[in-house]
Formats: structure tokens, C-alpha cells, sequence
């Protein structure tokens, strides 16, 4: 039998990074609350013990069934029977984290517990004494650092030792006499319900009157009666409700235990962490800190340092090198004209079109990687917090929007922890405006073909993805669908560190690598097809590999939905086959761009890189296409996530109708306001932008609907 | 017939290779799909914190 040790402890105290360092995996750590959702499993790295199985639970502050973490790790520990418990507890936030450890030790399992972060405690000047700290609490406990690697080898070995005498655990705290004497009562009417060893954990939880346990027990109505009178008699002689009264007990036996435990530096100043989120998290210079930093980001990805290694790939790689080298080695063979052309102008018109940007793609990754690391992002979601709450959502919204910079699909299945449905569906909604790594190519090709690396297009594209959220915000929830208060959102900030070059050169890498993947697979897929599909058509009746692209399959299709894309000032068929085959993968739309406007071949002429692309577009016709396909519907994976979450059809289609229609909107305006600015005339299309902004801005400043709060508070109360 | 094939044996290898490629490729995705995987995800998974939800029970580097 498979030895299966359980991690639990509270958000960001270091599960995640004590689970990648037991096991040898390379799982995801993020510096924010509920990174980990679902349990994993993995293999005990040990040369003496081969059967080990250590599973990594969500981060929790308690067992109560509040949130989706915790109903995940309470099913795992009260279900699955754990052989042993390893609970990590932050050692610089000992006393909040002993809340879970008093609770984790109720259920009878055998439990080590780690106090992580020891450096950190010592560094502080602070002292835990680690014996008598397991003393009080009747079980091991050993002092470690999960990122620094020490200690951990003795905690997994401790909790191996633990599981196999099979020793359940006894806690030491007991409460006072009247709640002591009820839990009794209860347990003796749980007797021929519940095993043992879970006994007094389930008799807290009735005595509590959890809703999952009352519901998993199904007692009758006799019994049930019985157990409210033990409860009743218990909260008149306490004067308290009995949630309350075991929350003060725990609270009060955990305060005996920190001040026989743990010393305190007597002079505590004020850490760096402190003293820079004085400034970072201030209430006036948070926000402007944050454009800054997301700019210097872009800019610098996109722009500087980004664009002079993708123009060498570019213009040496995929211009000079692979095209020629691969037309000199296809004519040596004789290969045939077309099959040549499908090779040069199709896959590594497409393919190298995208994989041009790598590059770029590397140094965003990194930057997101360190701020992330050295825990700025966290920040990012207190600061948004202020911001989202005044529209009604809360900074737990943020936290897919986060994830969802690197991808929206994981970013969509992050909302999965936010409770309120209202809140959950609109996070859903707004995810995918934030662009993801796959929109990089779109907003790259578009700042360095159309707009000559111009500083402010890739950070605008950035920041034209914050504003959507926050309008979407704004207008969703003034209606009835998403009214309603937001969550309160509790974070705790984890300290600064120095980004570990090891995690941020891994994170980097294993994003762009799987860029790359899907640059020779959904890609190479797509370009083949839009090879074919703009390459042969039907002429005087023969079907035949036509001359001119617009004689093409493709062209034909293109023309037939291009006209719906005309208002916006891109209405040819190329543009509109572009972002079609974004919903494949957004970057689709180079790689149909790179085909279609013969990326290698005008390599090869010695003309400039999208040179025939940018004849196309005209400065505000790009920027359109550019808003549209960073706002409108996202990747037909990102859609599949949004059908999961939303486990709705209907939901679904409004997300996708809503996305984009406000795409189309914004590209709209964007482009009719533009060129009549631009003195470019004024027409039907300028008339409708005109009406779009008015019904826009009265959607945004109307005032809230008092009865739609009303019915929201009405729901949500019931 | 030999000798069309002798004079287009370039073409049919490479196309023969490309269809390899687009055969392989498509296949890959079908046994994705098949294990409820994501088939254009833009996510490594051990970069992806929500991995556990397309491989339940795994902690091992994809």
C-alpha cells in the first residue's frame, strides 16, 4: 500500500515550493492566493522510501467550508484518510497560521508540522522554540526553509515515520469545561456514525453546525433536536453563538502557545518589504507606480531590447538564412513550383512570420516572471482591488486577469475560486482582455510594421485591456445580471525577496517553448490550410492554383465577410481572414498575414519585412484591427474554458457576443473618430461612432439601479 | 508510371513527409481531446496553475 502524505497550510506559505522540492515536479508558484485550486500528486524523491505519495492541497486559513480551497483540502484530509499530515506554517506569521494547526490536529491524523520560512524568522531577530512548540501542540515539529531546501528532508522523513507506526494524533487543546462537556454529548451521539479517529473533529464541526457536515451526517429530526439542545444550552451559559465561542478558544489557546513559544525582537522596525510597499502600495502613487512599471514592461519587450534580436531573426533568420538556403536546396531536388511555394510562402511565411517573435515574447515572459518572483504582482492585485471595488468587484478578480497575461485559458479557470457567481461569470467576461502571450505577435507586428516601433502602441495595448475590464465593469454591473456588492477579497502581501534566476529562466523558457510548440502544430496546421485555401480557386470553371490570391478560395470566402469589417477601416479580405483564424489561435493572425503577404518572399527581395502589409493599413485602420483582435472573442481554447466555467451555454454566448461586440464598438469609434479628427470627412460611419459613444458613455455614468442592488442582496442573503 | 515516379520522387517524399507531419500533428491533438486536454492551450503545463484541472492527480513535470 502506497504510503500518501497530505500538505496543508495556509495560502502562500510555501506548500507549492516544499511539494517542487520533495517531489523533484515543476509545478506552478504563484506569490498570490489561490494559485493551487485542485490537489496534486507526486512522488516522494527518497532513496529509502519508494512508495511515498505526497499531495499538495490548496492553501487554506481553516476548515470551515467558506471557499472552493477549502472544501477541496477538507474532502481530501476527512475523505481520503491521508496516512500523514505535513501542515507548513509560515514561521513569520506563526500565530495566524496556528489557527488551521489547531484544526488540522482535531481530525486524528498523524501530523509534523514545518515551520517554514526560518531564515526569515532569524533574519527578523525573531526566536521560535521549536520543543516546546511541540509540546504544546503533541507533535513533531521541525523548523524549515522549503525555497533555501533546509530542513525538509527531516520533516518528510518524520511524517514517513509517523504513517507507518500509524499513531493517530491526540491534541493537546482542550477546550473549556461547558464546550468541552457539549462535545461529549455530541460525541456519544455520533458513536454508531462516525469512526473514531474522525469522531471529535465531527463532533466540533455539528457542534459548530457546519452545513456540509449536518448535510453529509443526515440526522433525523429526533437527533437533531437533541444535538440543538446540547448546542443551545451550551451558547446560553457562554452568552455567544457556537461558532464564535469555539473561535475564541482556539484564539485563546493559540495566544498561550505564542507567548510561551515565540520571542519577538523588542524592537521591531520596520522591515524592506514594509518600507517599499510604504511607497508601491501607497494610495496616490500605487496606481501611477503600476502604469509605470506596465509600461517600462511593454516598452521594453516590445520596442527596445525585444525588437533588435526579432528584427535580426526577422530579417537574417527568416530573411536571409532559412529562405533562401531552403529554395536552393528544393530547386537542387527539382522539386515542383507549387510544393516550393507551399514550403516557402506558406510554412515559413507562417510559421517564421510568428516564430519572428519570439524574442520579444522571451523578454516579456521574464519581465512577468520577475515581478511575479519577487512578489510585485501580488501587489498588483491589492491595488486593483481599490479600483475594481469601486465598481464591484474585487481584487480576487484580478488574479485570473493575472494569470491570464501568460495565457487566458489557465486565467478563465482561475476565476473557479471566486464564490460569488455574479462576480465569477464577469471575471470570466473580462478575462481575456488582458492580452495573453499570444496577442504579443499581433501587437508587435502592428507596432513595428505599422507604426515604426513607435513607444506608446504595446503599452497601450496593454493598458487599452485594463480600461475594457474596468468599463465592462462598470457597465455590467449596473445591470441585473451581475448587480450585487463585491466579495471582501483578504490577501496577505508575502514579503520582497530577490527573484530566484533559476524559477524566472524556467518560467520564461517554458512559456516561449510552448509558443514554439504550438508554432509547429496549430500553426503550421493553420498556414498549410490558408496555403491551399488562398492559393487554389476555380477560374472560368477549372479548378486550377490560381495566379492572383484574389481569385482564391479564400478570397472569395474573405470578401463575402470583409464588408462587415469596412466601418472599421479594414474591410479587405485579408484582414478579415486574419482574424478569423485568430479564433484558432491568435497568433493566426501573423502567421495568415505572414502568408498572405508573402513574409518570406519579401524577405528575399530585399524589401523591408511587412513591407506590402503596411500599404494596407493606414495608422488608425491598424490600430483598429489591432483593439479588435486584442479585445474581440478570444482562441476556440480559450472558448472551451469559458463553456467549462461557465457551465452554461447561454453564458457562454453572452461572453463571446460581449467581447465582441465591444471589440467591434471600440474599433469603431477608434477608427470614425479618428478620421474625422484627421479631416478625413464625415459620413454614416461617423454618425453611428458618434451615437455608440453617447449610448457608451450614459451605460457608464448612469446611476446604479437601486431595486436591481436590492434583488442582488435578496439572492445572495437566500 | 516508374517513370513519373523517378522524375517526381523529390515531390512525392517531401510531400509524403509533410503529410507525415500534419498526420502527426493532427493525431496528437485527437488523443488530447480524448483525455479532455486542451488542444491549442497557450500554457506549458508546469507553468500552468490550474494543470491539475487538465491532469487530475498529477504533480509530475508534464
Amino acid at each position: 500500500m502506497p504510503t500518501k502524505i497530505a500538505l496543508a497550510g495556509n495560502p502562500n506559505s510555501g506548500k507549492t515550493t516544499l511539494f517542487n522540492a520533495l517531489t523533484g515536479s515543476n509545478q506552478y508558484v504563484g506569490n498570490w492566493p489561490g494559485v493551487t485550486i485542485e490537489k496534486k500528486e507526486g512522488r516522494l524523491r527518497s532513496d529509502t522510501h519508494r512508495d511515498v505519495t505526497i499531495v499538495d492541497l490548496p492553501g487554506i486559513y481553516s476548515l470551515s467550508p467558506y471557499t472552493l480551497e477549502e472544501v477541496v483540502a477538507r474532502d481530501y484530509l476527512t475523505r481520503e484518510n491521508p496516512d500523514a499530515i505535513i501542515n507548513i506554517v509560515d514561521g513569520s506569521n506563526l500565530e495566524r497560521n496556528l489557527y488551521l494547526t489547531t484544526q488540522l490536529a482535531e481530525l486524528g491524523i498523524p501530523m509534523v508540522v514545518a515551520v517554514n520560512m526560518m531564515d526569515v524568522v532569524e533574519k527578523n531577530g525573531d526566536k521560535i522554540n521549536l520543543d516546546k512548540l511541540s509540546e504544546k501542540l503533541g507533535c513533531p515539529v521541525v523548523g524549515i526553509s522549503a525555497l533555501k531546501r533546509s530542513g525538509i528532508t527531516d520533516a518528510a522523513e518524520k511524517a514517513v515515520e509517523l504513517a507507518n507506526k500509524k499513531v493517530p494524533m491526540i491534541p493537546r487543546h482542550r477546550f473549556s469545561d461547558e464546550i468541552e462537556q457539549a462535545l461529549a454529548s455530541i460525541e456519544e451521539l455520533l458513536q454508531d456514525k462516525v469512526d473514531e479517529k474522525h469522531r471529535r473533529w465531527t463532533a466540533i464541526k455539528v457542534f459548530e453546525r457546519d452545513i456540509k457536515v449536518m448535510e453529509r451526517m443526515a440526522f433525523d429530526a429526533a437527533l437533531k433536536d437533541r444535538i440543538e439542545a446540547i448546542i443551545g444550552k451550551c451558547e446560553t451559559e457562554l452568552d455567544d453563538d457556537a461558532e464564535s465561542i469555539i473561535t475564541n478558544e482556539r484564539y485563546l489557546y493559540i495566544a498561550s502557545i505564542i507567548k510561551d513559544c515565540y520571542k519577538r525582537r523588542s524592537n521591531v522596525k520596520m522591515t524592506a518589504s514594509d518600507k517599499i510597499d510604504r511607497i508601491v502600495t501607497n494610495r496616490w502613487l500605487a496606481l501611477p507606480i503600476f502604469v509605470l512599471v506596465m509600461f517600462c514592461v511593454y516598452f521594453i519587450s516590445v520596442t527596445t531590447i525585444g525588437t533588435w534580436v526579432t528584427d535580426w531573426t526577422n530579417d537574417v533568420l527568416f530573411g536571409e538564412i532559412i529562405p533562401p538556403a531552403v529554395e536552393s536546396f528544393l530547386s537542387s531536388i527539382g522539386t515542383a513550383d507549387w510544393l516550393q511555394s507551399l514550403i516557402l510562402d506558406g510554412i515559413i511565411g507562417g510559421v517564421g512570420a510568428v516564430l519572428g517573435f519570439v524574442p520579444q515574447m522571451l523578454v516579456l515572459f521574464l519581465f512577468l516572471a520577475i515581478l511575479e518572483d519577487c512578489g510585485y504582482m501580488a501587489r498588483v492585485a491589492f491595488i486593483m482591488d481599490r479600483i475594481f471595488r469601486k465598481f464591484g468587484l474585487s481584487g480576487k478578480s484580478f488574479i485570473p486577469m493575472l494569470i491570464g497575461s501568460g495565457c487566458g485559458v489557465p486565467g478563465i479557470m482561475a476565476s473557479r475560486t471566486i464564490e460569488n457567481d455574479r462576480d465569477r461569470r464577469m471575471t470570466i467576461t473580462v478575462t481575456t482582455f488582458i492580452p495573453c502571450g499570444a496577442k504579443l505577435p499581433i501587437i508587435a507586428l502592428i507596432s513595428g510594421a505599422l507604426f515604426g516601433g513607435a513607444w506608446w502602441v504595446a503599452p497601450s495595448a496593454y493598458f487599452a485591456g485594463i480600461i475594457a475590464i474596468i468599463c465592462s465593469g462598470i457597465i455590467l454591473k449596473k445591470t441585473r445580471l451581475f448587480s450585487g456588492d463585491p466579495a471582501p477579497f483578504v490577501m496577505e502581501l508575502p514579503p520582497y525577496h530577490r527573484p530566484v534566476a533559476g524559477n524566472v529562466l524556467r518560467s520564461m523558457w517554458e512559456r516561449a517553448w510552448s509558443f514554439i510548440r504550438k508554432a509547429g502544430t496549430v500553426i503550421l496546421l493553420c498556414t498549410i490550410v490558408i496555403w491551399f485555401a488562398s492559393n487554389f480557386g476555380i477560374v472560368n470553371g477549372r479548378f486550377i492554383m490560381v495566379e492572383d490570391l484574389d481569385d482564391g478560395f479564400l478570397a472569395k470566402l474573405g470578401s463575402l465577410i470583409a464588408p462587415i469589417f469596412a466601418p472599421l477601416g479594414w474591410g479587405f479580405w485579408e484582414a478579415a481572414v486574419a482574424t478569423l483564424t485568430g479564433l484558432v489561435a491568435k497568433e493566426s493572425v501573423v502567421g495568415t498575414l505572414g502568408v498572405l503577404y508573402g513574409f518570406a518572399e519579401v524577405a528575399e527581395d530585399g524589401q523591408e519585412i511587412w513591407g506590402l502589409l503596411a500599404t494596407s493599413f493606414t495608422a488608425l485602420s491598424a490600430y483598429s484591427f489591432l483593439l479588435f483582435n486584442l479585445l474581440c472573442a478570444p482562441c476556440f481554447a480559450a472558448i472551451g474554458a469559458i463553456r467549462r466555467e461557465m457551465n452554461s451555454g447561454k453564458w457562454t454566448l453572452f461572453a463571446i457576443g460581449y467581447q465582441t461586440l465591444f471589440a467591434y464598438v471600440i474599433a469603431l469609434c477608434i477608427y470614425q473618430l479618428g478620421s474625422l479628427f484627421a479631416g478625413n470627412g464625415f459620413g454614416i460611419g461617423t454618425v453611428v461612432a458618434i451615437l455608440a459613444v453617447v449610448f457608451f458613455l450614459y451605460l457608464l455614468f448612469r446611476p446604479y439601479n437601486e431595486r436591481n442592488l436590492k434583488a442582488a442582496t435578496v439572492r445572495v442573503n437566500a | 508510371m516508374l517513370q513519373y515516379i523517378a522524375n517526381h520522387i523529390a515531390d512525392i517524399i517531401i510531400v509524403a513527409l509533410l503529410l507525415a507531419a500534419v498526420i502527426g500533428i493532427i493525431a496528437g491533438m485527437a488523443r488530447k481531446k480524448a483525455k479532455g486536454q486542451s488542444i491549442s492551450c497557450g500554457c506549458g503545463c508546469s507553468e500552468c496553475p490550474s494543470a491539475s484541472l487538465c491532469h487530475p492527480g498529477k504533480g509530475d513535470k508534464e
